[in-house]
């Protein structure tokens, strides 16, 4: 279902607290378009500290695994990368799917550590809200559906317990069955 | 043709002590059960997690795949680093990252790990055959 609770805006705004507390830059420098490594500086350390501080603020758990790896799982081995350790057509495909923008840099043949820089506010951002749009019509624990917004957290205004959400590995497995039944990549 | 890939990484140990202490899911997420005994046997565990750390970055950066960033990476767990019989530490990989390296016909991996009062560094030599295709 589509919460209506927690808007795009709400996460945007939450998810450049975390990074401006996180790497120490000026909030009006972070844009969707705003790529963390290229632009941010931000290292390995710091995209792990931006994250979590995602999860403690929503309440939601993101996803562990790569796409990429959620493929090869679900569609074989060498379906995302190739021989070489390089991305397929298939993969390149799927990432323009996936970052739901025009990438000029996304191309097959490029090694996977060129995937990181393409990471953007926007991106982390959008991966949040699928989260958030899992949000269940009733509550897990009491069965009321009265969810309440207490900042970025959601709880259950009959019981007081915190929404659970689908997690992000979760989400993005739906999201590959779902691709692969409309586009047939794999 | 042999094929040399080498990663390196440094850590700034208070930086990563915030982190940790921040955030519980932390050490569970990125190090495994041996690595947490390990580590936690220490005097000063925040320390080796640290030097840990920047020795599964190295590994992740000798093999060429780069962080995953879309998330919380957990392939960095897949890099384990424990203590050989001598002691020097020593790389084990599994899951998606053990395959990768297969892929790119990774024979032997060795790290070094060092820190001082504010950083610890890591370095990691891969070796491996070149792909002939
Ligand atoms: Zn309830």
């Amino acid at each position: 279902m589509s919460q209506n609770l927690i808007t795009e805006s709400m996460v945007f705004d939450e998810l450049k607290k975390a990074i401006v507390e996180t790497l120490n830059v000026d909030a009006n420098d972070i844009k969707p378009e705003t790529s963390l490594i290229n632009d941010l500086g931000a290292e390995s350390l710091d995209f792990l500290d931006i994250n979590y501080r995602m999860e403690q603020s929503f309440g939601i758990k993101m996803a562990r695994h790569f796409v990429l790896e959620h493929v090869e799982e679900m569609f074989g081995e060498g379906s995302a990368i190739d021989e070489d350790g390089a991305l397929t057509d298939k993969a390149v495909e799927l990432l323009k799917l996936r970052f739901e923008e025009d990438v000029p840099e996304l191309q097959a043949g490029m090694d996977m550590d060129e995937v990181p820089a393409l990471v953007t506010a926007g991106s982390i951002a959008a991966g949040v809200m699928d989260i958030l749009e899992s949000l269940p019509e009733k509550c897990t624990h009491c069965g009321a559906s009265d969810w309440k917004a207490e900042g970025a957290a959601v709880k259950c205004g009959a019981c007081g317990e915190a929404a659970v959400y689908a997690n992000g590995d979760d989400l993005i497995k739906a999201w590959l069955e779902k691709v692969q039944t409309e586009k047939n990549l794999f | 043709m042999m094929q040399i890939y080498q990663g390196i990484d440094i850590v700034e140990i208070g930086k990563f002590r915030e982190i940790i202490l921040r955030h519980p899911d932390f050490i569970p997420d990125i190090f495994t059960e041996k690595e947490r005994a390990y580590c936690d046997s220490k005097k000063d565990s925040s320390v080796h997690y640290a030097g840990r750390f920047a020795a599964k970055e190295a590994g992740i950066k000798a093999l060429g795949i780069g962080m995953s960033g879309g998330g919380i990476d957990h392939t960095l767990r897949e890099i384990e680093v424990l203590p050989s019989k001598s002691g020097r530490p020593e790389l084990q990989l599994s899951g998606w990252i053990e395959k990768l390296s297969q892929k790119k016909h990774i024979s032997q991996l060795t790290v070094s790990i060092s820190h001082s009062e504010h950083y610890a560094i890591a370095s990691v030599v891969l070796t491996g055959k070149q792909n002939t295709v």
